[in-house]
């Protein structure tokens, strides 16, 4: 058979145009397979599900299982399983009105006796003491179907915050678990209901004997797309319709701008979580001198990284807690960054001569530890913050590690000049205050940010034993001290960023990092 | 200028891209820090990732730093990290091989496994091991490619070195009495280095990849130095708003590889047996009567 120019170009065009008209069929069908649900990307799979163990993802447990109180905006203690309470005898009673007409999602009706049940796995167990409720926890008395009375030995501190977290204080149906008490399957009272989970994807279906506002949409599917450029792309695609959340699918600013131009809608909240750079004076001896402390802190540019790498998403900051929660005391203002009065603090500390700074014969060197895969973006942030350094006669020596190095390097102080991410809503501001700061609590995760046994314990102490309106001016006076002894450098407050399809309309940020924010969503087909 | 036409001519026998290739490579590397125009390290927020300007001819980075400055002082930082690379791993390599190829035996038999065993592992995952152990750095990063990149080198002199013990002049100079030490220093080993030069050449690109691949994994250089592969990962979350930045390191990197291999290659194919030439058999004449004085000493 002959091939002329004619058949050549009308074989070719056919064949261009089946493909076409396959992919345009390959959309449609995809799109009707979609109709309904909401696809969020996950950066991981869901894990296991369990809420008094800890390696899920907090935001798929938070779509099947609820606490008895909810952490709302601001702080706001809201109504959730338990619809009105009552703290006596200084914080060591808490009366507990549960919420009438709730049933599990395999039809287990919750009451008294399944709170009982659920809160005795977790209150009062060694594995838990982190959790003040559970350190201090007495007696639990059951006083009719819905109402509980819970005894602690001593006054229990943000009592009402430890029972919004995702775990261990989340309900659980009783018949869900094994003969021997062990977790068997997700079965919780929320408005999702898990069908399948694998590697790929978790698959949530609405629950319709939901006690609160059902979803709009009966389906949610949970997407696992570790690398954060296919994330971007399956939603360019309209594969998904949602991305973003720190322990989710975190988006960074960069992406979050590209999409922006690229037409889709990008959420921005201040954010609850702080960036803050932390001194050892212990393994550098420079840094004991507070006037070297406060040069490097202002001699550091915060709205320029803010506009350069945050794209201004990020709000320079002057504190420990950003105003977004609660007692996170009087706000002071980001310091601005000042060359000429870093560099003649430094010479007034005895730091002198250039290109690096010296005293006795020592060069004033300093080590920062890194690791983007524990503090997304600090790398760059600690190159910006080196050539910052080297302006003021500081040489800065960055070292960039794994994951798994920067918590050991961290845990042992093996650094001069780290990066901490403050745990943010709803763990603070006492969460990261005792957890990063108090020289007695144990923290074998993240390290110290600061500690001055001497000084700082007996503030934080008084902090977490006031009560009522005594708490305020209490943990005021650890800022205080944090603030007038230049201890930190706080740097940002980290935005929280979320993107979604023109498909998703109402969408609002979640209120914590570790919420999934499907609440209001509607879906436009 | 008559006595530069050999190396002309010999030079014409080489791809011509290659070798401007190569050879800007390591002017660049050799004379970086005279040739780039600005601080490579210089930061300026404000004018981050901006296009190519009078100011910044191939534009600025993502932390406003001269992209021409960063790229050259890159060739730099690949050329001294290669080389070293590549010098240890050969010193490494070569002395094991030609130990091995000279006595034979159970040290060759010795050597020879710890070569199999270096083999069998990928060059990377070794290298990965090594900095796992003694932590990212520079000069870590330099011995862990050394490492993991000895035992080619190893192999192949020992098989040279068999070939050269084999070779009837090794056979005479014994039967004339030569020392064990005159045998090794002064007729094996330079039969044998430059054999295995030859690969080093074609390696040097691997090699430069290797470097670049580590600091991608944020394993190798550390911040401010320069590096191509480090350039990339830095690059790649404005590969949408700002490519050039991507592809102006990818570029260079691409250009020394390809450049590395062919002038490898080139090398490799000129080996074939030359004709001897009048000055090579007056040479050879003059050492042959240099063994026979050796022999009336003794």
């Amino acid at each position: 058979m002959s091939l002329n120019r004619r058949s050549f170009l009308q074989v070719s065009s056919a064949a261009v145009g089946l493909v076409m008209a396959e992919a345009a069929f390959a959309r449609i069908a995809y799109a009707e397979g979609a109709a309904g649900t909401l696809r969020v990307a996950i950066a991981k799979p869901a894990g296991n599900l369990d809420p008094q163990s800890h390696f899920a993802i907090w935001a798929i447990q938070d779509l099947m299982f609820e606490p008895l109180v909810k952490y709302g905006k601001g702080g706001q203690i809201e109504p959730c399983l338990a619809t009105d309470w009552k703290i006596e005898d200084g914080g060591k009673t808490l009366h507990l009105t549960l919420r009438q007409g709730v049933t599990f999602q395999d039809g287990t009706v919750f009451d008294a006796a399944s709170c009982k049940w659920n809160l005795e796995r977790w209150m009062g167990k060694e594995q838990f003491s982190w959790m003040n409720c559970s350190k201090y926890f007495e007696s639990l008395e059951v006083v009719d179907d819905y109402h509980i009375t819970l005894r602690f030995k001593e006054p229990v501190l943000a009592l009402m915050q430890e029972l919004t977290y995702t775990r261990p204080p989340r309900f659980l149906s009783p018949k869900s678990v094994g003969a021997d008490g062990k977790f068997g399957e997700p079965v919780g009272t929320g408005p999702w209901r898990q069908t399948s989970a694998d590697d790929t994807q978790s698959v949530f279906e609405r629950y319709d004997g939901y006690w609160g506002d059902k979803p709009s949409y009966e389906r949610l599917e949970a997407k696992v797309i570790p690398d954060p450029r296919s994330r971007v792309a399956a939603l360019r695609a309209g594969e998904i319709d949602l991305i973003g959340g720190f322990w989710i699918a975190p988006l960074t600013p960069e992406e979050g701008k590209q999409l922006e131009a690229a037409g889709f809608n990008v959420a921005i909240d201040p954010g609850n979580v702080s960036l803050v750079m932390a001194f050892n004076p212990d393994r550098a001896d420079a840094l004991k001198d507070q006037q070297v402390r406060k040069a490097i802190s202002i001699g550091i540019d915060r709205a320029a990284i803010s506009q350069a790498l945050y794209h201004g998403y990020a709000k320079p900051a002057g504190n420990l807690f950003s105003s977004a929660l609660p007692y996170a005391g009087k706000q002071n203002d980001a310091p601005v960054r000042d060359v000429a009065a870093a560099s003649a603090l430094l010479e007034k500390a005895g730091w002198t001569g250039s290109p690096v700074r010296s005293k006795d014969g020592k060069p004033l060197t300093l080590e920062m530890v890194v690791s983007p895969d524990a503090v997304p973006g600090s790398r760059v942030i600690a190159e910006v913050i080196q050539s910052e350094m080297k302006e003021i006669g500081v040489d800065l020596v960055v070292r960039s590690v794994d994951h798994a190095s920067k918590h050991t390097d961290m845990l042992e102080k093996k650094y001069d000049l780290g990066f901490f991410l403050t745990y943010g809503a709803p763990y603070d501001p006492f969460g990261s205050v005792v957890a990063l700061c108090l020289s007695t609590f144990k923290n074998d995760v993240e390290g110290k940010l600061v500690t001055d046994a001497a000084n700082l314990d007996p503030l934080i102490n008084a902090a977490t034993a006031a009560t009522g309106d005594q708490i305020e001016p209490t943990i005021q006076k650890v800022y205080d001290w944090l603030y007038d002894n230049d201890a930190i450098a706080p740097l940002v407050y980290v935005p929280s960023i979320w993107a979604h399809s023109k498909r998703v309309q109402g969408f609002t940020g979640p209120v914590t990092e570790y919420d999934m924010p499907y609440e209001n969503i509607v879906l436009a087909e | 200028m008559n006595k530069l036409k050999p190396l002309f001519a010999r030079l014409n026998k080489f791809p011509r891209v290659a070798l401007v290739v190569i050879g800007l490579f390591v002017a660049l590397g050799t004379f970086a820090p005279w040739l780039a125009p600005q601080d490579p390290s210089a930061q300026n927020l404000l004018q981050g990732s901006l296009g190519p300007s009078v100011a910044h001819w191939l534009g600025t980075d993502h932390l406003g730093r001269d992209t021409l400055s960063r790229l050259i002082i890159a060739a730099n930082t690949s050329l001294v990290s290669v080389g070293s690379v590549l010098i240890i791993a050969m010193t490494i390599g070569i002395l094991m091989g030609t130990i091995a190829g000279y006595h034979r035996g159970w040290v060759d038999d010795l050597l020879m496994r710890v070569v199999d065993v270096g083999l069998s592992i990928p060059s990377l995952i070794t290298a990965l091991a090594v900095i796992g152990i003694v932590g990212p750095g520079y000069w870590t990063m330099v011995l862990a490619l050394a490492l993991a990149w000895w035992p080619m080198s190893g192999r192949i002199s020992r098989a040279v070195a068999v070939s050269i013990m084999s070779k009837p002049h090794i056979e005479a100079l014994r039967v004339l009495g030569a020392s064990p030490w005159r045998i090794y220093f002064g007729h094996l080993l330079p039969g044998t280095i430059g054999a295995v030069m030859v690969y080093a050449t074609a390696d040097a690109g691997t090699a430069a990849l290797a470097v670049a691949t580590l600091s991608f994994l944020g394993l190798g250089i550390q911040p401010p130095t320069p590096e191509w592969g480090q350039m990339l990962v830095d690059a790649l979350p404005y590969l949408e708003s700002d490519p050039r930045q991507v592809i102006l390191p990818g570029l260079a990197l691409t250009a020394a590889v390809i450049g590395f291999n062919t002038l490898g290659e080139a090398i490799a194919l000129n080996r074939i047996p030359k004709p001897l030439t009048r000055r090579m058999l007056a040479m050879r004449r003059i050492e042959v009567a240099g063994w026979a004085k050796e022999n009336s000493d003794a």
